[in-house]
């Protein structure tokens, strides 16, 4: 079952159209990967699907045609985003940006649940709850934002190129939790990434972003073996 | 707050202090003086919280601050209230009033923001000759002094003393509470990076108004307040300069500090009389030297000041790398995102 469905998705700034008629669907329970060089759209795909665009076309999250919907309201039926550059609130503490991440939640029992749970998850986190959040390395602000972007209980995750700024071994960390969110919570993930070669091995379907159109989709273990692909991105 | 409160909590003891030991040291005519200085401290209080918490510049405080006055006053005069019973619905109706002037904080934001509600600064003391049939137009209104009860030893200026700093507490209170809560993480989360915050779920819109909701009350009690001490009040108090005025008290002050609300209300209330009175022909060029200087050597207002370290500052006033510590709220939030 498609947890989100876009079809003919259009999307820019002022006048000048970045995407042309993007179609793609995601679905439930997956890791979907959008690959793409910069500047293709992958940023204004994950700004329009969260409403912080103006766009055309359809989008479809979980049977609710989420055009009418403000950004606040997409975030309560569970569409969550990870910025790029992770946009942590620097002079908040790691708890407080945890706090923001809850805003649409109301009941204070399971903000304070979901709180442990991810200290739980992210010990360094729970090391520096009241720190400011400026302090933090590159990993652990991006386990912050991932992790605030958790506490609106979100069904669909988006993350805007995790790696960006990120050491190898830290970007393969931040794959592997990915994973295992998806494989212990049941978490569906959108994850645009510029680094194809390590999101293929850990993303079950691929769509290729060029130039604000869809070239190449398919399986990961596909997109992994095919030429085009391999020349573009992986630089074999 | 946090980080921040250790160096506030400094400033705050120094002027409570100060504030609480007035009425031994000044005479009565100045400590009329101060209490006028608390209740322009309060309409600073509420722009502190609109453009230092939540990142959003509103320059018709002084508008604000005349709408409060005059609820007082209205109330007074053609209701018979209470002067100090009006207090509440001062700050209740101004803050109403704000939330309308708050609306185009919807749509805009830094500079225009700024020159939107500068219209609305401009346009407020022609619009109360206007409203003449209940301002009383250019004549003015002059409401009851409340006065000194019997058992109060002190004298009239005194007892209004104590009235300015009841209302300057609860203000401060208030406050303190909402910055504490959620409101105030919501709202620095709001001017440190809206974009982020409206992807988290937050309602912007409710945010923003809530805002001005606040600063506004703020601003109609010290206004309330205000007219209380004078007794009189007429269009010409509330000149667009006032809230130009308000602005420089908070930033002189410390513009996310509460302490430094009151002091950028003593620096606006006395400065201008002083450097008058070094030399009466260049008293605003004295002011405006000193304006300048003020910000060449407290960037962050005089309570973001550290004592003893106020004569480095000196020396690295033109020290490059003094200018990165700029203070972030002001610079971003008027270039808009």
């Amino acid at each position: 079952m498609n947890i989100l469905t876009v079809r003919d998705l259009c999307a820019g700034y002022g006048a000048t159209d970045v995407l042309h008629k993007v179609s793609f669907t995601v679905e439930q329970g997956s890791i979907v990967a959008l690959l793409g060089a910069n500047g293709a759209g992958k940023t204004t795909i994950l700004r329009a699907l969260s409403g912080l665009l103006p766009s055309r076309g359809l989008v479809e999250f979980g049977g609710t045609d989420l055009r009418q919907c403000s950004p606040a309201r997409r975030v309560e039926l569970g569409l969550a985003q990870i910025p790029q550059g992770r946009g942590t609130f620097g002079d908040f503490t790691v708890e407080e940006n945890l706090a923001i991440g809850a805003y649409t939640i109301n009941s204070k029992r399971q903000i304070k649940e979901d709180m442990e749970r991810w200290y739980t998850a992210f010990p360094r986190l729970a090391e520096r709850r009241r720190q400011q959040s400026g302090n933090l390395s590159g990993g652990e602000q991006q386990m912050l934002a991932l992790a605030r972007a958790l506490m609106s209980r979100p069904k669909l995750l988006m993350c805007d190129e995790p790696s960006l700024g990120l050491a190898p071994a830290i970007t393969e960390q931040i794959f592997e939790i990915f994973k295992s969110l998806n494989h212990d919570h049941g978490m569906t993930l959108l994850v645009v990434e510029q680094n194809a070669d390590l999101t293929l091995q850990f993303a079950h379907t691929a769509y290729v972003l060029e130039a604000g159109d869809i070239t190449v989709s398919g399986p990961a273990s596909d997109l992994l073996r095919n030429e085009a692909v391999q020349q573009s991105y992986l630089g074999v | 707050m946090n980080g921040t409160r250790l160096f506030q909590s400094a400033p705050a003891a120094l002027v409570t202090a100060v504030a609480l030991c007035l009425p031994f040291l000044a005479p009565d005519f100045m400590l009329f003086e101060f209490s006028i200085a608390v209740c322009y401290g309060i309409a600073i209080l509420g722009l502190n919280l609109l453009l230092g918490f939540s990142g959003q510049i509103c320059l018709a405080q002084g508008a604000l601050f005349g709408i409060g006055a005059y609820a007082t006053a209205i109330l007074n005069v053609n209701f018979g209230m209470d002067p100090i019973a009006t207090l509440p619905f001062a700050a209740i109706i101004t803050s109403l009033i704000g939330v309308l002037i708050g609306l185009p904080a919807l749509r805009l934001q830094g500079l225009q923001l700024a020159i939107v509600t500068f219209g609305v600064a401009s346009a407020f003391p022609q619009l109360l000759l206007k409203m003449d049939w209940i301002t009383g137009g250019v004549t003015g209104l002059a409401t009851d002094q409340p006065l000194a009860p019997k058992w109060f030893p002190g004298s009239q200026e005194l007892w209004l003393y104590g009235l300015s700093l009841i209302c300057a507490a609860i203000s401060v209170f208030m406050l303190r509470r909402l910055l504490r809560g959620d409101t105030g993480r919501l709202m620095r989360a709001l001017r440190d990076n809206p974009l982020i915050a409206e992807s988290l779920g937050v309602n912007l819109t409710k945010a923003r108004l809530a805002a001005f909701a606040a600063s506004s009350a703020l601003a109609g009690l010290g206004g309330g307040l205000f007219c209380i001490l004078n007794g009189f009040i007429s269009p010409q108090s509330f000149l667009p300069m006032k809230s130009i005025d308000i602005l420089i008290g908070g930033i002189v002050g410390g513009i996310t500090s509460m302490a430094g609300a009151f002091i950028g209300a003593v620096f606006i209330v006395f400065v201008p009389g002083w450097t008058t009175d070094i030399n009466p022909a260049l008293g605003g060029l004295i002011y405006g030297l000193c304006l300048i200087a003020m910000m060449m050597v407290a960037r962050q207002g005089i309570a973001g000041l550290p004592i003893g370290r106020s004569l480095q500052a000196l020396g690295g006033i033109f020290n490059k790398k003094d200018l990165s510590r700029v203070p972030g709220p002001l610079p971003g939030q008027l270039g808009g995102e």
